[in-house]
C-alpha cells in the first residue's frame, strides 16, 4: 500500500508525533492532496506558522470552518476538483471553548471568573488535546467533508493526544469531585474528619499549609465543574469510537533525528496498545546519501576519507580554493546522511509491516503556499494530483 | 559576552521541541564545570536525555556526580511533593498513610499546576541549598521541559502567589518568585533555531519573560546555524560541468551541486531570521551555534558546542563551520 491508497480509504487522518517535525506543514498537504484529487477535504490545525496560516485563509484567530476560495488555488496554478476549507484551534483558549460550550449560564460565568480557574487554565492536563478531539467529532458527525485530516498538538509524546479523553475524563470524575466538593457542601468538615480520619487530617494540614481561602476556592470550582458534564462519558465514548473507526488512519511524522525516532518508536508502540494502529509514517526533512552506481562489488559509500578525491574532480570545473570548500560541504552532508540512513534502518525494521514509510527531503525554504505544499506531493506519493 | 552573565547562579534553558535545548543546556552545564564552578544539571519529569548526554547511566532525585564539579539530578512533581510534604509532614508511617490514601492520589491527579509547582520548588531549594554556611551549587543549569507552552513552569509559583491565601504555600511561592526574578542570580535562556516558526515563538517568549514574568532573560542562543554560502557562478560551473563529464562522474558533480545549493539555501534563511532576531531583541546577547554535521550527536558533540558557547560572542559567528 501507498500513501496515497491510505488517504484514498481513509475518512479521517491524523498527523501525530513529537513538536517541531513539520506535523502541520505535512497535514496541510495531506488536505491539499485530497482537495485535489476530488475530495470535499478540511484541514484542522492548531498552531500553524503565520504565512502558512494566511495562505490557508486563517490569516485571523477565529473559529469556523473557511473554505480556500477558487482563486486562490488558480493563483498558483492549481486546479482542483473538490474543495478544501481550513480551521484553527485556538490553543489558549481551549478551556475557555470547553466551558463556554457546556456549561449552563450561570455556571458558566462563575468559572470563568474563578481566580484559581483564570489562574491555572492554561496548565490544565489535556484540554488542548481534548478540544481537537471535540472538534474532529464535530466535524465528522457534520456529514460535510469526506476527507478530515487533523494535526495534533505539539506535545514531547504524542501519546497525550491520544490519551486526552481519558485524562479529562479521570480529571472531572465526579466520585474525584465529591471528595473536593463534600467538606463544604454535602457533609461538611466535621463529618468528614469522623468518616476518613486520614483524609481528615490531610486535608486540614493542607488547608494550614496553603491557606483556607484556596481551599474554598478550589472547592468551589470544582463543584461548578462536575454539573457540566452530564454527558461527557457518552462523548468521550463517541470520540473513542471515531478514534478506532476502520475509516481513521494514524500517520505519523517524524524527523530523522536520534532523540526524535526514539519518541516515534514509543508513539507507535503505544498506539497498538490503545488500539489505534499506525498505517503510515512521514520521515520528514531527511538529507540524501549520494550512493555511486559502480560496477562489481566495490564500496558503494562516499565518505570523509573521499574528500581530496571529490575535491579533485570539482577542481577541474571550478577554482580551487571553492572547490576544496564544495567537497568538504558535500562531504559533511554525506555523513549527515548516512547518520540519518542508519536510524531510518533500523527505525523500518520496528515497525509493523505493510505500513508505508515515505521520505520528504529537507527543503531549504520555508514551504508556506500552496504551491510548495503541492510540491511536496512528489514526494509523499511520488507523483503530483492529477490536477 | 556570555562573560558575566555565567556567573549567575540559576540558569533556565527553555524553548520549544525540536531546537536543541537539552544539547545546549548539556553544553552550557559543562562549560561551567569546566570554569571551576560546581555545577548541578537539572532534568526534569521523565526526560532522560541531559543525563545521557553528561555521561550518567541514570538519575534519580539525589544529585549523583558525572564528572569533577559537575553533578546531575532529575526532579519529578510528584517525588518532589512528597518530600516537600515529609518537611510539613515529619511522622513517616503516617505519610505512608497518607501518600497510599485515595483521596491523596486524587488530589494529585486532580490539582492542576500543583506538579509544576513542586518541581519549581525543589529547584528553588537546591539553588538556595547550604552547606557549611555557604551555597552548596555556584551553578545551577535547568533543562526546562519542552512541553506545552514553553514557560509553563515559570509561571507556577507567581500563580500560588497570588492565588492562595495567606499560609505557608503562599509565602514560599513568594520567596520562589523572588528568586526567579533577581537579575544577580538568574538567567533564562531561550533556545532557537533561526527559522520562521521557532523565531516567532522566541519573540513571544521574551515578551513574555520580560513582561508578565519580570523574569531576566540571560541570552537568544540560535542552535544550528549554516554559515557557507556558494557562488551562483561556481553552482552554474558545476551543473555544466555536469553535461560534459562521463556518467559516473556526473552523478557526483551533481550531487556535490545539490548539496551546495542546500547550503547556501538555508545559511540565507538563518542570516534573514538572525536579523530579523536582532533587530527585534536589543537587551540581551544573541549567541549562536553552527549546525554541526556529524552522523551521530554525542557527548563529543556536547564539548564542541561548550567550547563554542565559550568564545561565542553576539554578532560574529561562533567560529567557521569550516575549520576542520
Amino acid at each position: 500500500m501507498t500513501l496515497g491508497d491510505l488517504v484514498a480509504r481513509h475518512q479521517i487522518v491524523i498527523s501525530a508525533g513529537s513538536g517541531g517535525v513539520g506535523k502541520t506543514t505535512v497535514a496541510a498537504s495531506l488536505a491539499l492532496w485530497g482537495a485535489l484529487e476530488g475530495r470535499r477535504a478540511v484541514v484542522l490545525t492548531i498552531d500553524p506558522a503565520r504565512r502558512l496560516a494566511s495562505s490557508l485563509g486563517l490569516a485571523s484567530l477565529g473559529s469556523g470552518e473557511r473554505d480556500i476560495p477558487a482563486e486562490h488555488f488558480r493563483a498558483q496554478g492549481l486546479a482542483p476538483k473538490g474543495t478544501l476549507a481550513a480551521m484553527m484551534l485556538d490553543q489558549k483558549g481551549a478551556w475557555d471553548a470547553l466551558v463556554e460550550r457546556h456549561a449552563p449560564p450561570e455556571a458558566r460565568d462563575r468559572i470563568l471568573t474563578n481566580r484559581f480557574y483564570q489562574h491555572l487554565s492554561q496548565s490544565f492536563a489535556g484540554s488542548y488535546e481534548y478540544m481537537a478531539i471535540e472538534q474532529l467529532c464535530a466535524l465528522a458527525e457534520s456529514g460535510r467533508y469526506d476527507l478530515i485530516v487533523v494535526d495534533t498538538p505539539p506535545t514531547r509524546h504524542a501519546l497525550d493526544f491520544l490519551e486526552a479523553p481519558r485524562r479529562i475524563a479521570d480529571f472531572l470524575d465526579r466520585k474525584i469531585i465529591k471528595w473536593f466538593v463534600r467538606p463544604y457542601f454535602s457533609a461538611g468538615w466535621s463529618a468528614l474528619r469522623a468518616m476518613n480520619r486520614t483524609a481528615g487530617f490531610l486535608l486540614r494540614r493542607l488547608e494550614q499549609a496553603t491557606g483556607i481561602a484556596a481551599l474554598a476556592e478550589i472547592s468551589d470550582f470544582f463543584s461548578n465543574m462536575s454539573g457540566l458534564f452530564e454527558n461527557f462519558q457518552t462523548r468521550i465514548d463517541r470520540a473513542h469510537e471515531i478514534l478506532r473507526a476502520p475509516g481513521t488512519a494514524f500517520v505519523l511524522v517524524s524527523s530523522p533525528e536520534e532523540q526524535v525516532l526514539g519518541d516515534a518508536e514509543y508513539l507507535s508502540s503505544k498506539m497498538a496498545a490503545l488500539r489505534m494502529p499506525l498505517k503510515g509514517v512521514v520521515l520528514n526533512r531527511v538529507h540524501a546519501e549520494f550512493r555511486p552506481a559502480r560496477r562489481g562489488r566495490g564500496r558503494d559509500e562516499i565518505g570523509p576519507e573521499e574528500v581530496e578525491q571529490v575535491a579533485d574532480l570539482v577542481a577541474q570545473i571550478v577554482g580551487a580554493p571553492e572547490a576544496r570548500e564544495l567537497a568538504a560541504n558535500f562531504v559533511d552532508y554525506q555523513a549527515l546522511a548516512r547518520g540519518e540512513s542508519l536510524r531510518i534502518e533500523q527505525f523500518r525494521a520496528g515497525l509493523p509491516r505493510g505500513v508505508p514509510v515515505v521520505h520528504v527531503p529537507n527543503f531549504a525554504r520555508d514551504v508556506h503556499d500552496l504551491a510548495s505544499l503541492a510540491g511536496m506531493h512528489a514526494h509523499l506519493f511520488g507523483v503530483r494530483a492529477a490536477a | 559576552m556570555l562573560g558575566a552573565m555565567l556567573d549567575r547562579r540559576l540558569h533556565f534553558v527553555v524553548g520549544k521541541g525540536g531546537v536543541g535545548k537539552t544539547t545546549v543546556a548539556a553544553a552550557l552545564a559543562r562549560l561551567l564545570a569546566r570554569r571551576g564552578r560546581r555545577t548541578l544539571a537539572i532534568e526534569v519529569d521523565d526526560a532522560r536525555r541531559l543525563s545521557a548526554l553528561l555521561g550518567a547511566s541514570g538519575t534519580t532525585g539525589t544529585p549523583t556526580v558525572v564528572a569533577p564539579g559537575l553533578s546531575v539530578v532529575a526532579i519529578e512533581g510528584r517525588a518532589a511533593l512528597e518530600e516537600y510534604l515529609g518537611l510539613i509532614i515529619p511522622v513517616k508511617r503516617l505519610l505512608a498513610t497518607i501518600f497510599s490514601s485515595r483521596i491523596y492520589q486524587y488530589f494529585v491527579a486532580a490539582a492542576p499546576g500543583l506538579k509544576e509547582l513542586m518541581t519549581v520548588g525543589k529547584i528553588w531549594y537546591e539553588t538556595t541549598r547550604q552547606e557549611r554556611g555557604r551555597p552548596l551549587w555556584d551553578a545551577v543549569v535547568v533543562d526546562a521541559p519542552a512541553t506545552g507552552h514553553s514557560v509553563q513552569y515559570l509561571r507556577m509559583p507567581q500563580a500560588a502567589r497570588d492565588t492562595f491565601g495567606a499560609g505557608l504555600v503562599q509565602r514560599e511561592a513568594a520567596k520562589v518568585v523572588e528568586l526567579l526574578r533577581d537579575p544577580r542570580t538568574t538567567a533564562v535562556h531561550l533556545v532557537t533555531l533561526a527559522e520562521e516558526m521557532p523565531v516567532a515563538e522566541t519573540l513571544e517568549t521574551h515578551a513574555e519573560l520580560v513582561g508578565s514574568l519580570a523574569m531576566p532573560v540571560g541570552s537568544v542562543i540560535v542552535n544550528r546555524v549554516h554559515h557557507r554560502r556558494f557562488s551562483p557562478a561556481a553552482l552554474a560551473a558545476l551543473r555544466e560541468a555536469a553535461r560534459r563529464v562521463g556518467a559516473e562522474e556526473r552523478a557526483l558533480v551533481r550531487a556535490v551541486c545539490e548539496r551546495a545549493a542546500e547550503e547556501s539555501g538555508w545559511s540565507e534563511i538563518n542570516a534573514a531570521y538572525l536579523t530579523r532576531l536582532r533587530a527585534a531583541i536589543r537587551d540581551v546577547p544573541i549567541v549562536e551555534l553552527p549546525f554541526l554535521f556529524v552522523e551521530e550527536f554525542d557527548r563529543g558533540e556536547v564539548d564542541r558546542l561548550s567550547g563554542e558557547l565559550e568564545t561565542a560572542s553576539p554578532g560574529r559567528a561562533a567560529v567557521s563551520a569550516l575549520r576542520p
